[in-house]
């Protein structure tokens, strides 16, 4: 019609992509076969370069054409080092006997060769300099076309690595901008703790920033992962009891509760609060003894995580007479958590004590056959906190039970307020948080399994932890109810029997 | 004047305010020769904006659609005024020396993020003339304190207003009302929104919030109405910023060129400074005889502003009664705490209540950063539905609240009242359509839908309203080949890379 824009129709703009593709693949061959011939005779030079610009800007995850670029950025450094210390050595032309004039001349000409060669040293560190600038400006802009590209993030690494005079500021300067584009690209999170190392940022300060990622927006891993790792450092806690000191410890739990209660689904929070709950994370992760018993003919020993080495573990018995060790230890499952030995020289009517790596356990003698034990519950049953932690966990778990007569069937309430109850007195909770996870099962059926499991680990924690204080201790354990895979089997190596229910 | 303009127009379009602006634009893209006038000698009639001058002036000289202006100086007059205190104030001095940085608006508006306005600007492409700012603060007054109503999840998370579990409830509030389908909650149905915020157990301080600001209701609103205010308002979140609303940069004056320009693009005629003085019927055909400035032109169809209707005319369409009360504030100080206009403040909406919710009064406070205003100075525009031909009266109640418990600086307030005819809903007396004056609302969607009511009665329904406007990449010139890919149309890199081949070849 008359006064009508004409538009191209979707068929007409189809055609002309494809004549653009066609044309696309056509330079994208030609550079490619380029790159390939002048790579394979050693021309590393400029054209190389510029070469692998025109493909990497389009697709920055071809690892080869980087690895390419970082054999010319070696050539290329290499030549201009060569240089500047050649420069370097050249020897001052000697002075030889000359008249006055002459010599004057000759001076005048000798000064300007040095001036002229500080031009030429600094002409070469800032041609490095350059060199190095290039490969950060195409990584930069390679990140722009793809912001989670490996390939990009490790040659940037790289170039700084190679640059002693790298400026780290800039860099972090860069992880501020981009994380502002996406404050959740784990990639930006994973460079920023390698520049702020670099850079030395206070610790302080990096907790800041992440305070304010997560204010912007808290459905976020990378800030949460990064507060945790941040934490422990700038408030230690003193027993290694907690991740944190015990006050910070209360801050972070209210703060993480809030984001939890704004928005539940969002599983991101409820993970670093478990973190947050988790006692003990902070203490070195060597093999702990929970379980020894030993006959004169051989020893046998319970381990609380699995240990693939037994030879670093120095385990002594020590008596007021004698010290022993024990070695050849042999392992007795495939978890590697219990391990046995051969004869031991056992004296009669002697106080033993087990000595490991830090541990003393003092060893008494078995109602059965007079052979020697120890036993050390998974986990006491009341676990030592502040009062102040103690205030604060209980009154998260008010609020967790105020939300769940809001809204019975929150899932990540529901598994919270369990293991807030078990921060707070596993005992005295006991049957709650379990009836908890059997609500769990209902209303998250597919991770039924896993409510199961840990419902079997939780009963088992509670029975070992009360055996000591049973009269058939330690001859006899009671199963506490029907189990698929015994969890803490192996701290069962001092009973001699083990009664399994209906 | 340059009369050597066409005689003849398939559309006649008088006034240039949005109304008219959007049916000049759909008609013009439609392949409609238009012609489009305005009596005045600016764009947007109504729904223009003004530097502070030009404001005064017309304040100080009503017409159809202003009357009952009046402005007041507060500040000092000059700086020898002044000298005992210490720190440079503003006075009206400095003020009109900066009177170019202001722009005031008649009719100032926000929009919604997914809004009609938002939705239409996309759809026809004419965004790319637009800018905006997002709206930085949705308040709610609590104890003659403004305060900011979280709107967004991280709002929510950050905010020390409400409790862990107020937070839970009101999270899970907005959610309910995110999944609400015409089937749920029969059980409301035919009763109030207020009931049903009731029944969901949540405290004063939410139901404050919701009621206020996020459902904008007040006790008599019906349940459904109250859902799909809410629904419009969370359904624009998330989009731009961290509240709903948009606020067109250098004011709302701006969107009806938006659409002028788009129409001019399409061929439309513009003259400003000319009026409508008369229109007849044509014999013999069903044309339409306008004459203005002394010529007449023959026109199929006329759309007309009701302001900007020939005397001759105007009578059919009943008088011009007071329609809108508004007040324009310029304040050295914002209202609000410091965070609340942090790092020099933005754009804060509020609405208000006066005589228990009977009536209500929307703000806009503006900051230099919106375009309207020199750096260190506040706008707060005031608007309410007329009661009476006093504006400031009118608006008492709310100033009242507003700026008794706050006091902000006042240097300069100004008050005005907006007219509209009760148009008649059958007038035969003409074959002219006219648009309606701008009404009582936040967003556009009156007026869109008065637009495009008014283009459907003269084009049909079968005619798209606005369809998108081709970028001009995408429009073929005559003679060539549209299915052909010439060179500069390739990506630069891509083009230098094949000159380069052809040499080494």
């Amino acid at each position: 019609m008359h006064g009508r824009v004409k538009v191209r129709t979707t068929e007409e703009e189809r055609e002309r992509k494809k004549k653009e593709q066609v044309l696309k693949m056509r330079a994208y061959r030609a550079a490619m076969t380029r790159i390939q011939i002048k790579r394979s005779s050693g021309e590393l030079d400029d054209e190389l370069l510029n070469l692998t610009v025109q493909i990497l800007l389009r697709n920055p995850d071809v690892s080869t054409l980087w690895n390419i670029r970082r054999e010319c950025v070696l050539a290329k450094t290499a030549q201009l080092q060569q240089a500047m210390q050649a420069q370097e050595k050249a020897p001052a032309p000697k002075a030889s006997e000359q008249t006055e004039k002459e010599e004057e001349e000759k001076e005048q000409e000798q000064a300007k060769e040095e001036g002229d060669g500080d031009k030429k040293s600094a002409t070469y560190s800032e041609q490095l300099q350059t060199v190095y600038a290039t490969e950060l400006d195409l990584t930069e802009q390679c990140l722009m076309v793809n912001p989670k590209s490996y390939n990009s993030w490790h040659h940037r690494c790289w170039t700084l690595e190679q640059n002693p005079e790298a400026n780290w500021q800039r860099e972090l300067q860069l992880c501020n901008k981009y994380l502002k584009f996406d404050e959740r690209n784990f990639h930006t999170w994973d460079y920023r703790r390698y520049v702020s190392a670099k850079a030395a940022v206070p610790a302080e300060q990096e907790l800041d920033f992440c305070t304010e990622k997560i204010k912007v927006n808290f459905s976020n891993y990378s800030s949460w992962h990064h507060r945790s790792l941040l934490l422990p450092k700038l408030y230690p806690n003193e027993l290694k009891e907690r991740p944190m000191s015990e006050q910070k410890l209360k801050q972070e739990l209210e703060m993480v509760l809030t984001a939890a209660f704004t928005d539940p689904n969002d599983s991101s929070a409820w993970f670093y609060q478990r973190w947050l709950l988790g006692g003990g994370v902070q203490r070195e992760e060597s093999a702990e003894i929970v379980a020894f018993r030993c006959w004169p003919h051989k020893a046998e020993l319970a381990l609380k995580t699995s240990c693939p080495e037994m030879v670093q573990l120095k385990i002594h018995l020590i008596s007021a007479q004698n010290s022993l060790e024990l070695d050849n230890w042999l392992p007795m499952d495939a978890n590697k958590t219990q391990w046995e030995c051969g004869s031991i020289d056992l004296h009669a009517n002697s106080n033993y004590i087990l000595e490991s790596d830090g541990q003393r356990l003092p060893l008494s003698v078995h109602p059965k056959d007079e052979s020697l034990y120890c036993f050390v519950p998974p986990h006491s049953i009341s676990t030592s906190c502040s009062k102040e932690l103690l205030a604060e966990l209980q009154t998260q778990l008010k609020s967790c039970m105020d939300l769940l007569d809001y809204e019975p069937d929150s899932k990540w309430t529901l598994l919270t307020s369990a293991l807030l109850m078990r921060a707070i007195d596993v005992d005295k909770y006991h049957e709650q948080s379990l009836a908890h996870l059997i609500k769990l099962e209902q209303v998250d059926a597919l991770r039924q399994g896993y409510y199961q499991d840990l419902a079997q680990r939780w009963n088992m924690e509670i029975a070992l932890a009360k055996w000591p204080e049973t009269k058939h201790f330690p001859l006899v354990f009671e199963m506490p109810g029907k189990m698929k895979r015994t969890p803490y089997v192996q701290y069962l190596i001092v009973a001699d029997a083990i009664i399994e229910c209906d | 004047m340059s009369d050597d303009l066409p005689e003849e127009f398939d559309l006649i379009v008088v006034g240039t305010g949005f109304t008219e602006s959007c049916i000049a634009a759909a008609a013009s893209r439609i392949g409609k020769t238009v012609l489009h006038i305005d009596a005045n000698e600016y764009y947007g009639d109504a729904w223009s904006s003004f530097n502070l001058e030009a404001f005064n002036c017309l304040l100080e000289q009503p017409n159809f659609t202003l009357r009952n202006g009046s402005y007041i100086w507060h500040g000092p007059e000059s700086k020898e005024e002044n000298e005992e205190m210490e720190i440079v104030s503003w006075t009206r001095e400095t003020l009109l020396e900066k009177s170019r940085r202001f722009s005031l608006d008649l009719s100032p508006r926000v929009a919604y993020s997914d809004g009609e306005l938002v939705k239409l600007l996309i759809k026809s492409n004419i965004c790319r003339y637009a800018e905006f700012r997002a709206v930085d603060h949705v308040c709610i007054l609590s104890n003659d304190e403004l305060v900011s109503v979280p709107c967004s999840r991280s709002d929510v998370f950050n905010t020390k207003m409400l409790t862990m579990v107020e937070k839970r409830m009101l999270m899970k509030f907005l959610t309910a009302c995110n999944d609400y389908k015409e089937e749920d909650e029969l059980s409301f149905r035919g009763r109030t929104f207020l009931e049903y915020l009731q029944a969901q157990r949540v405290t004063d301080k939410i139901g404050t919030c919701v009621m206020q600001a996020i459902a904008m209701c007040d006790a008599n609103t019906s349940f459904e109405v109250g859902m799909q205010r809410t629904n419009r308002f969370l359904g624009s979140l998330g989009r731009y910023g961290n509240t709903p609303f948009l606020f067109p940069m250098y004011g709302s004056g701006e969107l009806p060129q938006c659409f002028c320009r788009l129409c001019a693009v399409f061929g439309g005629v513009y003259c400003l400074k000319r009026s409508l003085d008369g229109i007849t019927q044509a014999e013999q055909s069903n044309e339409l005889l306008v004459s203005s400035a002394g010529k007449t032109l023959r026109a199929k169809q006329v759309v007309c502003a009701p302001a900007q209707l020939p005397a001759s005319l105007a009578r059919h369409y009943g008088e011009l009664k007071p329609h809108i009360s508004r007040g324009l504030f310029i304040a050295a100080s914002p209202l609000g705490n410091e965070e609340l206009n942090k790092g020099g403040g933005g754009v804060i909406l509020l609405r208000l209540l006066a005589e228990e919710g009977a009536r209500e009064a929307c703000l806009l406070q503006l900051a230099h950063y919106s375009g309207t205003c020199p750096e260190g100075l506040y706008i707060f525009h005031l608007t309410t539905p007329a009661i009476s031909e006093d504006p400031s009266a009118d608006l008492a109640a709310f100033t009242a609240q507003l700026f008794q418990a706050n006091a902000p600086q006042i240097l300069y307030s100004a008050y005005f009242t907006l007219t509209a005819q009760t148009i008649p809903k059958t007038s035969t007396a003409m074959p002219i359509c006219c648009t309606a004056a701008p009404t009582y609302e936040l967003d556009y969607d009156a007026a869109i839908a008065n637009a495009r009511d008014i283009f459907d009665k003269l084009y049909g329904e079968a005619e798209e309203f606005l369809p998108r406007a081709p970028d001009p990449e995408e429009i073929v010139v005559e003679g060539e080949d549209p299915s052909a890919l010439r060179e500069h149309s390739l990506p630069e890199d891509l083009r230098a890379q094949l000159q380069q081949m052809d040499i080494a070849e």
